[in-house]
């Protein structure tokens, strides 16, 4: 007992031992603090997964050779690469790179870098095996330039370039870390790491010597929570200056988003991301009802479009016409007139014509969970039913779904795909090449020569605007076969505190820079 | 007693293989796979397999157990399948904050669920009593996520007092000696980080308290309403002690065994069990870590997680156990 109360009357001295309370609290108007709902999966850029949070600390923690450019985000600029040139036949990329760049370890950036870097991740990183698996040859010409080979044409390789498993890390660094680098990156970007508490926040403070300048903040705090409530609660009493909408899923519901934007103290930031959510059908199938076009085409026009972006989303969320998103360069716009309107008399007629009984129609719904993809399947479910087509709604558990979905045993799923780099292939080839059909979660499309030679050509054409045609083409060809009702693309959103400034919400794919970012 | 203790400690063997064995298989059988999980809807079945190969799934599933059992007898725990870091280090983290909230859940339910239980019991059908057992209703009944967020709304948000989540403000920066929030702040000297902390720890600590100290107020008023009805309560009285004496030293004393197992049991539970707590008051401790990775597929951090809950609960209630030689003559009688 005696010994307790000396501990004890011990730990409430040690303070005035140690002499004057010192309290290291930072200045909050140069601290942003950003809620994200869940901690990052790695900050390590070799082997990172796509993973949203931990790709958004990789892109401010490191640099990229080329990034996309605010606030459109439809052209490349140079970050640690000044200037490139690509070769006619689209297999070499020559970069001049920016010298005086400095790492955070204080070694120098330069082309042993970017080789180091890119080789590594290739090495490393099985996620994207089928990307860097085209890198032949990496070649050092002289500090400042630098040399990239690929076996076969890809003009979205600039894109994959800009991505964070493309980030340039200090070799130094990882000599000397060896395992730790993972949790201690190291990079040139502006800012530096500080720590990473699991669970509970990462930290990382201004880089005063960046090479595009020091940021205007002095630290950003990610902190992790979980619930969105809290998030919500936090923001508005000024606890955090940032909630992202990370995925829609985890994110604050709609009907919060009225109630935060008539607060004063709160500023709503909205951007068109690239994101597709649709009702897919099994294409692959032979025997299911939907195999007949003119029942997809019945199903497609059943759908109160507009109704479901006003009914369900209050705005949260945009059309979408067709294959790509109306901000893609490669949109047709074309899609506008070709994509079914909503008529329920035209589906029944397409029906009869189909020689179609509706009502022997029984399809189960699949959807994934969470109660915003729950009140889309509500609302399809609501229109199929207005054309006389029962549908069993089945909210399964995104691991099963895609074991179903991967298998072909469903006939119609609701589903979507957010591309990870800003290029119209993340959406097309992985959506609609046949030979992926049940490799991911595709539109599964039936061998269909004509159209997959299109899509290999586009792919592979290095030439922009022929590149563009040919998209052009490609979605007009996809839009006839009907694979799917394309439903809706969700915006991305920021909820920030009405002081912080100088925020762009990058919509492709969404990871933010906080380079620019200023509290008033 | 020590070979009482020996013996339970003997029988604990068994118990641990039986909940790994079962955690091992039922996560296993759980459809989905980690490396769908980690990769999401737009993985193609190439990335997934090099994953799973990278994960050493694609090993038959009784060699992944029999390396796993090997490796516990080493200390290892295994490596996360979401972090890649080693699951025994990444529980040992999140225990503090674990144990932080669960203790000071404890000491504030018992120290206000024994009193009001004794008082109850002591004005049976008074105003008071009446008043406690609808306080008691209503903790025991209300989900923890609908009392956390009207306790963040009036003490967050209206009132302006406490954080909203969190363990310590994000302004705050201490060194981690021990991992308890208060006590980091004290040893760096920082009264204003320690006193952060504290503010910090109110609300959760008052959502997990008043379900225990509903919980125990009720069963602490029943059993003693029992036992004040029995002969030696009478005799008590008659022999001229004060009423304070027969409550306290008699009825007390003899009504705390079965709270003292309900407060045992309901301890280990919040270990393990805080999960909502720990998700709406952003809280790292390993109730949320286990939550995470089950959602996440995470096997080794399951099976660590489920691991270390059967041995802080068996290791509880041997304690308890204990507990009971200590209030009761008759069972430390019988331990020997």
């Amino acid at each position: 007992m005696k010994l307790l109360r000396f501990l004890a009357s011990a730990a409430l001295m040690l303070p005035l031992l140690t002499g004057v309370a010192h309290s290291q609290a930072n200045d909050p108007t140069k601290t942003l603090v950003i809620a994200v709902p869940a901690d990052a999966a790695g900050l390590e850029p070799g082997i990172n997964k796509a993973e949203p949070i931990g790709s958004e600390v990789i892109l401010n923690v490191f640099d990229t050779l080329v990034a996309w450019t605010a606030p459109e985000f439809s052209k490349l600029e140079g970050r640690l690469a000044e200037s490139w040139t690509v070769s006619d036949d689209g297999t070499t990329f020559d970069f001049k790179l920016r010298s005086g760049v400095k790492f955070h370890d204080g070694t120098d950036f330069d082309a042993n870098a970017v080789k180091f870097s890119i080789e590594r991740t290739k090495a490393a990183n099985s996620y994207v095996q089928a990307t860097f698996g085209l890198i032949s040859d990496i070649a050092v010409v002289s500090p400042t330039e630098v040399k990239i080979t690929l076996s076969k044409p890809y003009p979205a390789f600039l894109s994959i370039l800009a991505q964070p498993q493309s980030a340039i890390v200090s070799p130094a660094a990882v000599e000397k870390l060896g395992d730790q680098f993972a949790s201690h990156p190291v990079g040139t970007g502006p800012f530096k790491f500080v720590s990473h508490q699991d669970d509970t926040n990462i930290v990382l403070e201004a880089n005063p010597d960046y090479f595009r300048g020091a940021p205007k903040i002095s630290r950003i705090v990610y902190r992790i929570i979980p619930d969105a409530s809290t998030r919500r609660l936090e923001l508005e009493n000024g606890g955090v200056d940032i909630v992202q909408q990370q995925g829609q899923l985890a994110a604050i519901a709609a009907q919060d988003l009225e109630a935060l934007k008539s607060n004063p103290a709160i500023s709503i930031l909205e951007a068109p991301s690239q994101i597709i959510r649709q009702l897919e059908f099994n294409n692959s199938s032979t025997t299911s009802p939907v195999a007949n076009l003119k029942v997809r085409q019945a199903i497609a026009h059943a759908i109160d479009y507009d109704g479901l972006l006003q009914g369900v989303f209050a705005g949260t969320a945009e059309r979408v016409y067709g294959p790509l998103t109306s901000n893609s360069w490669a949109f047709n716009s074309k899609m506008k007139e070709m994509a079914p309107k909503y008529d329920p008399a035209e589906a029944k007629r397409l029906l009869a014509e189909a020689g179609v009984d509706p009502a022997s129609l029984n399809f189960k719904l699949y959807s994934f969970q969470g109660s915003l993809w729950g009140a889309v399947a509500t609302f399809v479910q609501a229109n199929l039913a207005d054309i006389g087509i029962n549908a069993t709604i089945e909210q399964t558990e995104f691991p099963a779904y895609r074991a179903l979905q991967t298998a072909g045993q469903f006939d119609i799923a609701l589903d979507g795909r957010q591309p990870w780099y800003n290029d119209p292939d993340a959406h097309i080839t992985i959506g609609y090449l046949s030979s992926l059909a049940d490799t991911a979660m595709t539109f599964r499309m039936p061998k269909d020569d004509p159209l997959d030679q299109l899509i290999l050509k586009a792919q592979q054409t290095a030439d922009q605007e022929a590149r563009k045609q040919l998209y052009f083409q490609i979605q007009e060809e996809i839009m006839n076969r009907v694979p799917g009702a394309y439903l809706f693309s969700p915006k991305l959103i920021v909820f920030e505190r009405a002081n912080v400034k100088g925020l762009v919400v990058n919509s492709a794919p969404p990871l933010n820079e906080y380079w620019s970012v200023y509290k008033e | 007693m020590i070979s009482f203790i020996l013996r339970r400690l003997v029988a604990l063997i068994p118990v641990l293989i039986l909940v790994l064995v079962i955690v091992f298989s039922l996560v296993r059988l759980i459809p989905g796979d980690p490396a769908v999980t980690l990769l999401g809807p737009g993985a193609t079945n190439q990335q997934i397999e090099a994953l799973r190969q990278q994960m050493r799934l694609d090993e038959p599933v009784v060699m992944q157990f029999l390396n796993y059992v090997a490796g516990l007898f080493q200390g290892d725990f295994g490596t996360s399948l979401k972090s890649g870091q080693p699951v025994l280090d990444q529980i040992l983290l999140r225990l503090p904050a674990t144990l932080e909230l669960s203790i000071c859940a404890t000491v504030v339910a018992i120290l206000f669920g024994i009193p009001i239980g004794v008082l109850s019991a002591t004005r049976p059908n008074s105003l008071f009593d009446h008043f406690t057992r609808v306080f008691s209703l209503v903790g025991v009944s209300m989900p923890a996520f609908l009392l956390a967020l009207i306790l963040q709304l009036i003490f967050a948000t209206y009132l302006g007092w406490l954080p909203v989540s969190g363990r310590v403000s994000p302004y705050i920066v201490v060194p981690q000696v021990t991992g308890f929030a208060i006590l980091d702040g004290l040893l760096a000297g920082d009264w204003g980080a320690a006193w952060d902390a504290v503010e910090h720890l109110i609300l959760p600590t008052a959502v997990l308290a008043a379900f225990l100290a509903a919980t125990l107020g009720r069963f602490v008023r029943n059993t003693m309403l029992e036992v004040m009805t029995e002969d030696y309560i009478r005799t008590a009285r008659a022999k001229g002690l004060t009423r304070a004496q027969v409550t306290l030293g008699h009825g007390l004393r003899n009504s705390l065994l079965p709270a003292v197992t309900v407060v045992g049991l309901k301890f280990a539970e919040m270990l393990g069990g805080a999960i909502l707590t720990e998700t709406i008051f952003a809280w790292p401790g390993i109730g949320r870590f286990m939550f995470e990775a089950i959602k996440n597929r995470d096997y080794p951090v399951i099976q660590g997680t489920t691991l270390v809950f059967s041995l802080i609960f068996v290791l509880t209630s041997l304690f308890v156990d204990l507990l009971y030689g200590v209030l009761d003559p008759r069972v430390r009688r019988r331990m020997k």
